[in-house]
């Protein structure tokens, strides 16, 4: 038998030790919170040695600039490209994971390292294998439909280029969850169809798919956030935004304003706004998926 | 014609062999229990008749055609799993008719027609707009029952498919079932692990042990001539008593000589060649009666009670007879005391010996063997 043991004599020590987790969180995300809701409220020159207090100035410019409602479509747009994509794609390979019997774990690791790769490194290698003119998969494309695929200067194409690399990149993290999930089913549920005949389709929308619902929310929410936020370097290493603003997501533009127009405050305010889109999103997904979701087999 | 024939069926699992080469004929519309003891591959070949396993060696016939490598769904057979298996998102009517639509081979009146006729059979139309998690686990019994029975299948098979109930709940579905396979007449193949359920639910049962068949007979049969002591002691509760003795021709009779008593065998098929050998005794608990009960010249032995055990409906006594011990089952209210030397006789019509080996060698009542067959030797 083990005795019960105070952790602690006195609830100081333990405050004490939770001092450097609180010290991390504060120094680099609350504080940088506190400070870009603040910075959006001004007009910056020279990186923000200058600055001067504009109140809601800067959200009204980004309201009323074409380029920023351009960025903000094109955003919206590449993140349901992306989501849907990811997680189309990530469900059929998972369930041909679920299914086969045999090397599942080598299947498995193949269909999840490109997740372990650092997003630059994918981006890198996926520009050079779709590259208009160099690029193998891109050469045999052109080759097989006799389409010139020449995304460099085609603005559709970039985006449709990028989403795919996006999407490539984070199948594995889907995969992951959707085969964890997948193999919690009980298993004579699919005893049970083999014996009733379901077809392989139907068994899956009709009863996997039900049942991994909650991972599915969990799934969509954290590829929005994906698509949003960590989608910077395909866009920044593959088309620099273009061509001519196709590619221009709010997080690159973010970035733009701020590094290479120096606009600190109007970045600040388009960091504040993506956040606040981003959490509507999440709440919203969360709130329309409870009703359609099973929770608890 | 046998509805179901298992030839030499045999499943291995990498080195593992769970089922060991079992023969069975299975009549159209008979209950047939597989019982045995936990692992000794009751699911396995269950599971091998439904072709959610393969076959490692052996045929499986189903209505006269090898079925061995034919696909679940072309076998027309349906099965019920303990943890019921329902679709936890689909309401009960859901559950019943999702297998049938997907089939495609049906009318949408045909699959309601046969939704009622079920949900009426199983006396749950009430229950049919629930979720399984809204039902309790009799409910989910029936509604997976109710399933497997929607289908109109040749074969049913179920696998343990009482063992998630209370005791109370288990003797009622129990009765139902029965009901159930009276009304329908489905070929059965049911799995438990439980003696009592496999001799009341079974035409006959099929006794497994290590993947081997022990036994295939009808209830009584089983339990009045059990083929060796593996079923002897599975089969009846408390199980058989068996004491190690030597059997003995003394002046013209034989006997069975043991440290604390000395029976007489009754002539009987197989008791000639058991003299002059040691053997096992049996006698179950239930056929050892107290000397009050018997004539006053029938043979009694002295034995010390040990333990007593009121189950209510008698008394189950561990006793001390020359160092082995015997359960004995007296009346409830007999006045005995752990300690007390009682006297008590056994039932001459009731004693069975097995050789060295396990098997039975001799009854004292001849057996009927009709269906009986001889025990599997490796
Ligand atoms: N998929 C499998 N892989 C390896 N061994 C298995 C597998 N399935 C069953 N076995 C083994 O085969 C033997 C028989 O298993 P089976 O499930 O048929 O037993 P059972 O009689 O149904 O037991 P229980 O009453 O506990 O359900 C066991 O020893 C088990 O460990
Ligand atoms: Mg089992």
């Amino acid at each position: 038998m083990t005795e019960f043991t105070k952790p602690f004599d006195s609830s100081w020590q333990a405050y004490l030790l939770l001092v450097p987790t609180f010290a991390v969180l504060i120094a680099f995300l609350y504080y940088p919170a506190v400070e870009t809701f603040r910075l959006s409220l001004y007009q910056t020159l020279l990186l923000g040695t200058q600055k001067a207090f504009v109140g809601l100035e800067n959200f009204k410019i980004l309201a009323t600039s074409p380029e920023y409602q351009r960025s903000f479509v094109i955003s919206f747009a590449f993140a349901a490209f992306v989501v849907v994509g990811t997680l189309v794609v990530s469900l059929f390979v998972s369930y041909l994971l679920f299914e086969v019997s045999r090397g599942t774990s080598s299947y498995l690791v193949a269909a999840i390292w490109p997740y372990a790769l650092p997003t630059a490194v994918a981006a890198t290698v996926l520009m050079f294998l779709m590259h208009p003119t160099l690029g193998v998969i891109t050469h045999y494309l052109e080759a097989l439909t006799g389409i010139e695929l020449d995304w460099f200067t085609s603005g559709p194409l970039a985006f449709v280029v990028v989403g795919l690399v996006a999407i490539w990149k984070q199948l594995g993290y889907n995969i992951i969850f959707l085969v964890a999930a997948l193999n919690n089913i009980p298993e004579t549920l699919t005893e049970s169809a083999k014996l009733d005949g379901v077809g392989r389709l139907k068994m899956l929308y009709k009863v996997y798919v039900p049942l991994i619902s909650p991972t599915m929310v969990f799934l969509v929410v954290m590829d929005t956030i994906y698509a949003f936020f960590q989608t910077f370097p395909m866009v920044d290493l593959m088309t620099s935004g273009g061509p001519s603003g196709a590619t221009n997501l709010l997080i690159y533009k973010l970035y733009r304003d701020a590094f290479e127009f120096n606009s600190l405050g109007k970045a600040s305010a388009e960091s504040i706004i993506l956040f606040v889109i981003v959490a509507i999103l999440m709440y919203v997904q969360l709130r329309v998926s409870e009703s359609y979701t099973h929770y608890g087999a | 014609m046998s509805h179901i024939q298992l030839d030499d069926l045999r499943k291995r699992f990498g080195d593992v062999e769970a089922v060991r080469g079992i023969d069975l004929e299975i009549e159209k519309g008979e209950f047939l229990v597989l019982v045995g003891p936990s692992g000794c591959g009751k699911s396995t070949t269950l599971r091998m008749l439904a072709g959610l396993e393969d076959i490692s060696e052996g045929e499986l016939r189903i209505a006269d055609e090898r079925v061995n490598g034919v696909a679940p769904k072309n076998r027309n057979v349906a099965m019920v799993f303990q943890n019921y298996a329902l679709y936890p998102h689909m309401t009960a009517a859901e559950n019943m008719k999702f297998g049938m639509k997907s089939a495609g081979d049906y009318g949408d009146d045909e699959i309601e027609r046969r939704l009622d006729r079920a949900a009426d059979i199983l006396d749950i139309p009430e229950l049919m707009e629930r979720k399984p998690g809204e039902l309790s686990g009799g409910e989910r019994q029936r509604v997976a029952i109710g399933r497997a029975l929607v289908r109109e299948p040749e074969v049913f098979l179920l696998d343990e498919p009482l063992s998630n109930l209370d005791a109370k709940l288990r003797v009622q579905m129990r009765a139902e079932l029965l009901k159930l396979h009276q009304e329908l007449q489905t070929t059965t193949v049911y799995v438990t692990h439980d003696q009592t359920e496999a001799m009341t639910l079974g035409d006959r049962v099929a006794v497994l042990d290590a993947g081997q068949l022990q036994q295939v007979a009808e209830p009584q049969e089983l339990y009045d001539f059990p083929a060796n002591r593996f079923v002897a002691e599975f089969i009846g509760n408390p199980a058989m008593n068996l004491v190690p003795v030597d059997v003995v021709e003394d002046g013209g009779e034989v006997r069975a000589e043991h440290e604390g008593f000395s029976v007489g065998l009754p002539d009987q098929a197989g008791l000639d060649d058991a003299v002059g050998q040691s053997a096992h005794f049996g006698i179950r608990p239930e056929d050892v009666s107290l000397a009050g009960n018997l004539p006053a010249d029938a043979p009694t032995h002295e034995i010390t009670v040990s333990v007593t055990e009121p189950l209510g409906e008698s008394l189950l006594m561990h006793c001390d007879v020359g160092g082995d011990e015997i359960q004995v089952k007296a009346e409830p209210r007999a006045e005995i005391r752990p300690g007390d030397d009682i006297e008590v006789g056994f039932d001459e019509e009731r004693l069975h010996l097995f050789d060295q080996s396990g098997d039975a060698v001799y009854h004292s009542t001849s057996a009927t063997p009709k269906t009986s067959e001889a025990p599997l030797t490796e």
